[in-house]
């Protein structure tokens, strides 16, 4: 074997950076789910990739732009986020059983992307493809590197609001405390709805970008369920950063893995840390 | 029981002759699913629908009795049935190995187990897949000699499912009925609780996670062969687990049976639908399924079968809803109030006031909160001893540190002589000492007798469950709670909450009754029936340990009292004499009021208090 | 200006408050005292619309507060002080504050309230921005009354403000309560601490089991049997007078143990 070069290296943890940014797109809805809401919707995944579907659907076939479609996905990905948490509100399901009940949405929407796309894989085709950004020896795919902006840039966003904004702080304080939170005016009900549909969006742009770097077919949405939670347990429920973070650190560390071992033992490292984590500091994550 | 488990070999001798029936191969491939999902979904829900600890790692368990099959059988060339134990063991190891380090993690409960076990199957994936057990192409089996058990390969598959199958039920069963079955259902509801009435929970927890595995085990190592082509990528997958989960909840958890239901309706269904859209479509529906049973039907199919079925049957003595075991009926106990039971635990009046339980210098923080500072305080037998103290001043946690729900922080707590203090609870509780909870913490899925009958088992007594259900009927008496014995805690008021925390804590036995805040929420005459009953628990030869704040009880009931403020002990003493006490009347009443009205002279009550004591004060 | 008339509140079977009915007039401080387990907490969570009311009326400013939403009550002029503090321990003083005036009208006076509560506590000046659950037992006090002036209220709810610390942070806590009161907001204070709270009040009630046995002026309650009954479970007079001693549960005495006598005499309510 081989020590790599400095090059490989580097492209490694770029490509790296590219994927753990999209471990924390995909994580923060989840994380702001289980952290602030306490549900842990399993759905998410399905969300994504029904998203990349979708974004698959308009671009290939009716020729828009897939940056666009996000005028479409995004509202009605947040329609679909209220009308989740409202139905897990109305039956109280614990947080435990928001795990099964989100894991038959899950496979709802799986059946539903095989009935409509079938199982055979699809690519999307866009002009972002085949560009690449070079600096030095190393090299930028457009469409990666759209995911790491829109990654970043969101979880900042969404750090800041819940940081300084007033909403943002309602949130939090209902998130500890809402029967107090609602002492001082703060309808917690409302907040949770909003927060469920904005997840659920945050779904749906993760999904478009899930399409414009990879390959899909409807099994795939479980390929990403284990090293996502990962991301989101390593990075700290409710943290609007951690997962963006963690992800990071995990996709870095399984790029240099794959690089410098064998790619089939890339795995192993998120969970490893996940099970660490877990079992060392639970009282971090839960 | 016993009937049950004939039921099942019979059914199982039943079903072995289907190979010689001469069916089409089909009938055979789709019996060989049923029961392979059958075995899967029982072995599962052995440790997590009767425990409650969610486990997403079947598929880990299963894909190592796969590969310990695999690897022996074309490594090795041991003969394939050889190869079925060593994967039970294997697989048996492996998750007591993982259960050994996750359950002594306390929070890892719940979801974090779900998402630790789940982890842990990538884990074994990952290294299987990277070392020479599979190394990536795979492990043909086609080399290995299928035995000839059957009249045909796939009749022996049958057979070898069934066998599974029928092993794993019958496992199911007999843990159900079991001490173990019991416990782990505690562990389900409340496993604080179960653990302060005397359950091993550690011990349960691993046992059942170790017996769930060498199970799945099994039905990998059959699996192997009768797919005859082993990789990770099929083997480790999340939707294995997923699967196994939605058959046991679909048929209900709760019941040894659930899963056979679930597993059978779950895969006839996805086979009624086969090939091309219509498979999409059954998927599709699975996952309606699940949803459904989730939001509408939690206890599950059969669960909720048998819920009709006994609310049709409401005969005194109909079995509970939860289809438990319980077969005892009301024995010829006399109404409540005046019977005295003959089970006192006491030792002979001679010895009272000697120290049962003596505490010294305990502390126990919180994250810098300082609840107990140094107490020191004796509790002697035959005795009923009042603490009391504003709120926040230590007397709960003080209780919750003899009990061992929590530990202390410094400090020793002897019980006749012995250390408790940093003993696990269930081993405090099974020396004698009992308590209640302020807030009552009933076992939420067992029913009132079971309930009862449960620290009968685990606590001092360690009866066996017959011995401990009769004593259970005579502690319902006791309390005032026959008529409610097969019922739910939830269909129970308060006042009743209240009594069935009692007759738990009586149930195991106790030597010390820990009683925290009983009394709160009680009207006034429910208040003077659980006064009246304390008493006679006291005439029975109980020592008891009393927090509580509704002074007319206090006055009524207790020998001593011992007054706490801000974590530390104040005052001691006879009631009467305690509270007349300037200091207690300061910490109570506040410094101001002190001042203001000076304490009447203790000559205007005509108590009698022991010699010794002063009659005048401040 | 506040309203309760004949409440009963009762947590799932078990009734906390039986017939409470009680007024508190604009600007005034009433205080609630009786031992633990009597209701206080669940009288002050009712008036905050923590909790619903299962029977009754109540009735602030003129409007039916009976069925009120929980998130209203802050809108109507009613700021809660909790038992415990309460605080959001993950966020910083200043954001705990700044939630207090969540609600519109309080947002727009925001800056002047802040300055106000720090002119009040002076000791939260330098700790604004650390997190609220890093403070002493005190300081959170502080924060948490000053988040409830924050709402900028008519009436404070505060709910046993003394728990828990020490004697000398009380006495300037209850300074704090004296100068809020003396600017005019009207105050419901629950408390344990019987000296503090009858020091402070204008007019008080006794709540024992649920009801409310006694309502006065300080001076005439401190001379009323019923305070000291309630609390240290004394008779004020010999019980030999107490005629309305009904015979329930007490039996005769038992034997001996070593050790003190119980006094058999002593139940007597």
């Amino acid at each position: 074997m081989n020590f790599p070069s400095a090059t490989l290296l580097a492209q490694s943890v770029l490509a790296g950076l590219f994927t753990g940014a999209l471990y924390g797109l995909l994580g923060l809805g989840l994380s702001l789910s289980w952290g602030m809401l306490r549900q842990i919707n399993l759905a998410h995944f399905a969300l994504a990739f029904l998203g990349a579907y979708l974004t698959y659907e308009l671009s290939s076939h009716r020729g828009i732009d897939p940056l666009l479609t996000l005028a479409v996905i995004v509202p009605l990905f947040f329609v679909l986020g209220v009308a989740l948490h409202w139905v897990l509100t109305r039956f109280r399901v614990s947080p435990f059983n928001s795990l099964l009940v989100t894991f038959g949405i899950t496979v709802i929407i799986e059946a539903l992307l095989q009935w409509t796309w079938t199982a055979d894989y699809r690519k999307l085709e866009s002009s972002y493809a085949e560009h690449k950004l070079q600096i030095g020896p190393l090299f930028l795919p457009v469409p990666e590197l759209i995911t790491l902006v829109l990654g970043v840039g969101i979880s900042l966003a969404v750090w800041f609001a819940l940081r300084s904004t007033d909403l943002g702080k309602a949130m939090r304080a209902a998130a500890e405390d809402a029967p107090i939170a609602a002492a001082f005016g703060v309808n917690q009900n409302a907040l949770a709805l909003m927060l469920s549909g904005l997840n659920a969006a945050l779904a749906g742009v993760a999904g478009v970008c899930i399409a414009l770097a990879y390959t899909l077919s409807p099994s795939q949405i479980y390929a990403w369920i284990g090293v996502v939670f990962a991301a989101v347990m390593l990075g700290g429920l409710g943290r609007p950063l951690g997962p963006l973070i963690a992800g990071c650190v995990i996709g870095v560390t399984e790029a240099v893995t794959m690089t410098v071992t064998a790619p089939s033992w890339a795995p192993l490292v998120s969970f490893s840390l996940l099970m660490f984590v877990l079992l060392v500091r639970p009282g971090r994550v839960a | 029981m016993k009937r049950a488990f004939l039921i099942v070999l019979a059914a199982g001798a039943g079903l072995a002759v289907v190979p010689w029936l001469g069916l089409p191969a089909f009938y055979e491939s789709i019996l060989y699913l049923v029961l392979h999902w059958i075995a899967l979904a029982t072995s599962w829900n052995l440790l997590s629908g009767y425990s409650g600890y969610f486990s997403f790692g079947h598929g880990a368990f299963f894909g190592i009795g796969m590969y310990t099959t695999a690897t022996l059988a074309t490594r090795f060339d041991i003969p394939f049935l050889w190869t079925l134990p060593a994967a039970a063991v294997v697989a048996a190891l492996v998750g007591a190995l993982l259960g050994a380090v996750a359950f002594r993690v306390q929070a890892v409960r719940a979801e974090l187990f779900s998402l630790l076990t789940l982890a842990a199957t990538f884990v074994v994936a990952t290294i299987i897949l990277n070392t020479p057990i599979d190394g990536g192409p795979g492990v043909y089996m086609s080399a290995v000699a299928v035995p000839q058990i059957g009249p045909t390969a796939a009749g022996t598959f049958y057979l070898l499912a069934l066998c599974a199958a029928v092993l794993t039920v019958l496992a199911a069963l007999a843990v159900y009925h079991s001490r173990f079955g019991t416990g782990l259902f505690a562990i389900h509801d409340d496993e604080d609780v179960a653990e302060v009435m005397g359950v091993p929970t550690y011990r349960y927890k691993l046992g059942a996670f170790a017996l769930s595995s060498g199970l799945a085990g099994v039905v990998g190592g059959v699996h192997a062969l009768f797919i005859s082509y082993v990789t990770t990528g099929d083997t480790f997958t999340i939707a294995m687990p997923l699967t196994v989960v939605l058959m046991a909840v679909l048929g209900g958890t709760r019941h040894w049976a659930g899963p056979i239901v679930g597993a059978t309706a779950i895969t006839l269904l996805l086979y009624a639908f086969t090939g091309g859209d219509s498979a999409i479509i059954g998927k599709g529906l699975t996952g309606l399924v699940l949803i459904a049973v989730i939001l509408f039907m939690p206890q599950g199919l059969l669960g909720q079968a048998l819920k009709w079925w006994s609310a049709r049957r409401d005969a005194p003595a109909a079995p509970a809803a939860s289809a438990a075991p319980a077969h005892a009926e009301a024995p010829a106990a006399s109404a409540h109030a005046a019977a005295p039971v003959a089970a006192a635990s006491a030792r002979p009046a001679a010895n009272a006031g000697e120290v049962l339980l003596r505490a010294e210098g305990v502390r126990k923080s919180f994250k810098g909160v300082h609840a107990l500072r140094g107490v020191s305080l004796e509790v002697r037998r035959g005795e009923i001893l009042g603490l009391l103290g504003p709120n926040g001043s230590g007397k709960s946690t003080f209780i919750n540190v003899a009990s061992g729900h929590y530990a202390v922080t410094a400090g020793l707590i002897e019980f006749e002589g012995r250390r408790i203090s940093g003993v696990p609870a269930h081993r405090i509780a099974q020396g004698g000492i009992a308590r209640t909870y302020q807030i009552p913490r009933p076992f939420a899925h067992l029913t009132v007798l079971e309930n009862v009958a449960l620290p009968a088992m685990f606590g001092a007594a360690a009866l066996d469950r017959q011995t401990a259900e009769a004593e259970a009927w005579q502690w319902l008496a006791f309390t005032g709670l026959t008529e409610r014995a097969h019922a739910l805690p939830a269909d129970l008021n308060l006042h009743q909450r209240k009594f069935l925390e009692f007759a738990r804590a009586l149930a195991s036995r106790p030597q010390v009754l820990m009683l925290d805040e009983v009394l709160s929420g009680l009207t006034p005459s429910e208040i003077d029936e659980a006064v009246a009953l304390i008493r006679r628990i006291r005439d029975q030869g109980a020592t008891i340990v009393f927090v509580e704040h509704v002074m007319r009880a206090v006055m009524a009931l207790c020998d001593r009292i011992v007054v706490f403020n801000r974590g530390e002990v104040l005052a001691e003493g006879v009631p009467h004499d305690v509270m007349q006490r300037p200091e207690v009347v300061s910490a109570y009443l506040g410094q101001a009021m002190e001042e203001r009205a000076p304490v009447a002279p203790a000559s205007a009550h005509a108590v009698v208090p022991n010699a010794g004591k002063e009659l005048a004060h401040a | 200006m506040l309203e309760l008339e004949s409440i009963r509140v009762a947590y799932g079977q078990a009734t906390a408050l039986w017939d409470v009915s009680l007024s508190i007039a604009k600007g005034e401080l009433l205080c609630i005292v009786g031992p633990n387990s009597a209701g206080k907490s669940t009288l002050i969570n009712a008036v905050a619309g923590l909790h619903r009311i299962s029977a009754g009326r109540m009735r602030f400013e003129g409007q039916d507060i009976s069925r009120l939403a929980p998130h209203r009550f802050c809108a109507q002029g009613i700021a809660l002080v909790p038992e415990g503090r309460r605080l959001f321990t993950e966020m910083t003083v200043r954001e705990n504050l700044e939630l207090g005036s969540y609600l519109r009208a309080a947002r727009l006076e925001r800056a002047r309230s802040l300055e106000h509560v720090c002119a009040l506590f002076p000791a939260l000046k330098e700790k604004l921005e650390q997190p609220a659950g890093s403070l002493s037992g005190g300081q959170q006090q502080m924060v948490a009354i000053g988040r409830a002036l924050m709402a900028r209220p008519k009436l404070l709810l505060l709910d046993e403000p003394s728990l828990g610390l020490a004697p000398s942070i009380v006495l300037d806590l209850f300074t704090a309560i004296r100068r809020i009161h003396a600017e005019g907001i009207a105050v419901l204070l629950v408390e344990q601490n019987v000296g503090m709270a009858l020091d402070v009040a204008e007019r008080a009630a006794v709540l024992e089991e649920g009801r409310i046995v006694a309502l006065g002026r300080p001076d005439d309650l401190m001379a009323r049997p019923e305070l000291r009954r309630a609390y240290l479970g004394l008779d004020a007079g010999d019980e030999a007078a107490t005629s309305n001693a009904s015979a329930r549960g007490v039996p005769a005495a038992h034997g001996d143990s070593a050790g003190a006598a119980p006094s058999t005499t002593a139940a007597r309510h």
